[in-house]
């Protein structure tokens, strides 16, 4: 029996020592989102420069902060979102990585340079943008074009829909339904936003991301979801479809950024030039399904998308779109109305 | 003389018929994901469409499943090798620690008498009652706080503080049952006390220690919560891709990782069922 | 003498050794977390995580009472989700025992080997990993999941039930997941129960319910008692179940705990919270203890 634990021991000891053995010289690390990237263009990029590429994923900007704030040191390359693009240069966690100095800069939409604290891009590289509208089941609603035929669905058909189960964007739709912007920071306007809100509650089935086999299986109707939800519905044009409601909707935008104790910087900016090559960032967005903000990219995008409403929406639908901004100490105020919501 | 709970036919009858449904509810999800598995239908696993082995395809690296929905998004069977060798370095690692370090507290506190035996007793019990979600912001704040970089290191260690004592209560219950004299015999004999432990307690405590070694393993590796919260670069475990898996769906492939989860675990379990029989 | 004094001296070397990895374990890795976590619960939140080092009783005051009344005016809503984990932490316990007591009964009438048979299947699923079982309980509850394809096949309901995203579903799934631990108490009490005594009772001409509840409820009490502890600690403070199976409609303290940490930067409530848990958790032990040592003590005279 002695013998089965040092068996044991001995096979973990092997296999630590096969991980350190399988690393390869030059490293580079990523902290995205989880599908947030095509995972394609991770394995290009490791072939053409003979980099080990490493992925970890996180599902908030605030999961992302509060792990780089816990010593997460060891990744190069961070996607946060504007806001907290311009929250993490202001605490010092970015280092310049000068994008706009490396060939290909110029394709990139100058309007996509949202973030506050970088304004000519010196930190970092405008990576996709997208909007949060309603992912919807045809075999349900054959067409869906506002929140409000949204909650009148859900108020014949209670539970048949879902919402996001994150307070800002949920929130956000009661904000835009009652007029507000989708920043307010007026006690009043959130209030009734969340009485907004909390009326359709009853008629909601969940708060929830994970909505897509969901939508596609028929056991919701319609799901509050991500412009990603795209590439379902190309993929099943009968049965799913995907609208940015009339009504306006939130846009959210990430950015690329160099982690200031990064330990592979030069991988690092290595990995943004490949990424602005136009067929690259084309090749991401097909699979993303999200807004490019590379110019040069657009031509290169099949066709389906380039005509696709929601991912290259028209002048006045863009117009519509509102990006969130750092709410600072005011963010109390949209978690407490949150808290009323999904408890009573 | 017959000891026992002895009912009429009737309950009798009605006892092993409640005994069916209790394991038929115990059982019943488990074949449910087994069966489901299998179930070519992409999109509802509920509507059987046929018999198909590519979700298990995905896991192990056979051919891919271009064609069916949402292919994109499927881990690589790369990315789940890497996590499972996270778990079980975790795992053992953490497991064979927690052996030690609970073994030798058993030890100290059944075969020493000393003052403040019973605050050890009330501490090696804390562990095991203190809510998962409160040891796990609690060891997050602590490293955070300390500097320690979140690691497959933070989680071993995060692992050990709880394991310990379930290691501590499987190895006491050995040492209770246990005759001293034989321990007395070799002391007698001018054995040291080292030696003594070596040579007699030791082997006698042996399926005690080995079972205490499989329970903390397979609570390491299963362990959601306190992982969940003290996970750091590159260290994600099995528990972790899972959760991550299901939060963004009900999907094929978490159903056959599940059914091989199932197995591995319920193998473990009968293997350390096999040794606690045998001692005996 | 001298040999004594070496020997004795030599055990005491023995014990410390013995125990210091212990008490550097714990001490180090978990008391003082526990401790630095209460010191949290009364400091104010960094804007972006982390703490301020300024006192800041409010943490407690916007659950309890006291809010700062910049932001708000007090309202018992986070009392009010705590009360609701409470509830369903109960509803748990009680569910789980309704399931395990007669199953207990029903296994300690077996041979041996049987028993042990049957003991390690009910143990079994219990080390399938948790968020597998969770999973299963997704597959059987969703509207288009196997409950409702089966019930809508047979014809007896035409509308798939929504039994999923519910306060129904978190209670099904967390007494599934606890089963082995509210059984295991019970069963360890049921098999030493003293017979003689059932009997004795029946043939005083007792009917059977006046059996079961003077005679074998009372004599099963403490198994009762451990498995009821034993099943509402980690039913309150759980936020996965929640997570999956309330659709995040259900909101239970687990829950605002990890969005304390991991999505609004609040840490020092987040630490409030679990601490307000943890003192429930501290109570329940209390209770249960001081029963038993009175229980004890009553077994002595």
């Amino acid at each position: 029996m002695k013998r089965l634990l040092t068996r044991i021991a001995g096979a973990a000891a092997i296999l630590m020592l096969s991980g350190h053995l399988a690393s390869a010289e030059g490293k580079l690390a990523l902290y995205n989102w989880g599908e947030y990237i095509n995972p394609e263009i991770i394995d290009d990029f490791s072939k053409e420069f003979g980099v080990d590429v490493t992925l970890d994923t996180y599902s908030t900007n605030e999961e992302m902060l509060a792990r780089i704030q816990a010593g997460a040191s060891g990744y190069d390359l961070v996607w946060p979102s504007v806001h907290m693009h311009d929250i993490m240069q202001q605490l010092g966690l970015l280092q310049p990585a000068h994008p706009n100095q490396l060939p290909g800069w110029d394709a990139i939409d100058k309007a996509a340079l949202r973030s506050h604290e970088d304004p000519n891009g010196d930190f970092c590289l405008p990576y996709a943008w997208g909007s949060v509208g309603i992912l919807y089941n045809k075999t349900h609603i054959p067409e869906l074009k506002s929140w409000k035929q949204f909650f009148e669905y859900a108020k014949d058909n209670p539970g048949k829909v879902t919402m996001l189960d994150d307070l800002r964007e949920t929130l956000g739709v009661g904000l835009i339904m009652t007029g507000a912007s989708v920043n307010s920071r007026d006690p009043d306007e959130i209030a009734k936003a969340e009485a907004f809100i909390m009326e359709q509650k009853p008629n909601i089935g969940a708060f929830r991301y994970d909505v897509i086999p969901l939508v596609t299986a028929g056991d919701t109707a319609a799901s509050h979801y991500y412009v990603g939800g795209v590439l379902n519905t190309l993929q099943n044009p009968e049965l799913l479809g995907f609208v940015i409601p009339e009504e306006g909707a939130t846009m959210y935008q990430e950015d690329v950024c160099l982690l200031a104790n990064a330990p592979n910087p030069h991988n690092a900016k290595l990995f943004m030039q490949f990424l602005l090559r136009p067929e690259v960032a084309a090749k991401n967005s097909a699979r993303l399904t999200n807004g490019v903000v590379n110019t040069e990219a657009v031509a290169l995008l099949p066709e389906e998308l380039k005509s696709n409403p929601s991912i290259n929406p028209p002048q006045d639908v863009r117009a519509k779109l509102q990006i969130f901004e750092d709410m600072g100490k005011d963010l109390r105020l949209y978690t407490r109305a949150w808290d009323r919501i999904k408890t009573n | 003389m017959f000891r026992g709970f002895r009912p009429g036919k009737l309950w009798s009858a009605l006892f092993n018929s409640y005994g069916f449904l209790f394991l038929a509810f115990l059982y019943m999800p488990l074949a449910l994901i087994v069966v489901y598995s299998f179930n070519a239908n992409p999109i509802n696993m509920a509507v059987w469409t046929g018999f198909t082995l590519d979700w298990y395809a995905t896991i192990f690296g056979g051919a891919g499943v271009e064609g069916t929905f949402d292919v994109a998004f499927t881990e690589s069977p790369e990315r789940i090798f890497e996590v499972v060798k996270n778990s079980f370095l975790v795992a053992t690692t953490a497991a064979s620690i927690s052996t030690l370090i609970g073994t030798a507290t058993a030890v100290a506190l059944a075969r020493y008498r000393f003052a403040g035996k019973r605050f050890y007793q009330a501490l090696l019990l804390l562990p095991m009652l203190v809510p998962d979600i409160v040891l796990g912001i609690a060891l997050l704040i602590f490293f955070v706080g300390a500097g320690f970089h979140l690691s497959l290191l933070t989680i071993v260690i995060g692992h050990v503080t709880f394991l310990s004592s379930y290691v501590f209560v499987v190895v006491s219950s050995r040492l209770a049952g246990m005759d001293t004299t034989l321990e007395q015999a070799s002391a007698d004999l001018g054995a040291g006390a080292l030696t003594t432990f070596r040579r007699v307690t030791l082997p006698l405590i042996m399926p005690g220690v080995l079972g205490g070694f499989l329970l903390a393993f397979i609570i390491s590796l299963d362990d959601v919560v306190i992982t969940y919260f003290i996970a750091g670069v590159g260290s994600q475990t099995l528990p972790l891709l899972i959760l991550a898996m299901m939060r963004r769906g009900l999907r094929p492939q978490i159903t056959a990782l599940a059914v091989v989860i199932i197995l591995f675990s319920f193998a473990v379990a009968t293997v350390g069922m096999l040794l606690r029989n045998r001692k005996s | 003498m001298i040999a004594g004094d070496t020997v004795r001296s030599r055990r005491r070397r023995a014990l410390l050794l013995l125990l210091a990895p212990i008490t550097l374990m714990l001490g180090v890795f978990f008391l003082i977390p526990l401790g630095i976590m209460v010191v949290y619960s009364f400091l104010e939140p960094g804007l972006y995580g982390g703490v301020e080092w300024n006192w800041y009783p409010y943490n407690y005051g916007r659950i309890l009472g006291w809010p700062l009344n910049d932001y708000e005016e007090f309202d018992p809503i986070y009392l009010s989700i705590f009360l609701g984990s409470l509830k369903v932490a109960c509803l748990t316990v009680l569910f789980s025992l309704l399931i395990c007591y007669p199953a207990a009964f029903w296994v300690s009438r077996m041979s041996e080997r049987r028993k042990t048979f049957v003991l390690f299947l009910i143990m079994l699923p219990f080390f399938a990993n948790l968020l597998v079982r969770i999973y299963a309980w997704l597959l059987l509850l969703r509207p288009t999941g196997f409950i409702n394809t089966l019930l809508q096949s047979a014809g007896l309901i035409a509308q798939p039930l929504d039994m999923l995203f519910s306060n129904f579903a978190v209670i099904v799934g967390m007494v599934y997941i606890f089963t082995p631990f509210m059984f295991l108490p019970i069963y360890a009490n049921v098999e030493k129960l003293d017979y003689s005594l059932i009997r004795a009772s029946q043939d005083l001409g007792a009917t059977p319910l006046q059996t079961f509840l003077r005679v074998i409820l009372p004599l099963t009490a403490p198994g009762i008692a451990g498995g009821s502890v034993i099943v509402f600690i980690p039913a309150l403070g759980n936020f996965i179940v929640p997570a999956f199976l309330g659709g995040s409609k259900v909101q239970m303290t687990g829950n605002l705990i990890e969005r304390s940490f991991l999505q609004s930067r609040d840490w020092p409530f987040g630490a409030a919270l679990a601490l307000l848990i943890m003192a429930s958790v501290v109570l329940v032990l209390m209770i249960q203890f001081t029963r038993t040592a009175r229980a004890q003590a009553r077994g002595a005279v």
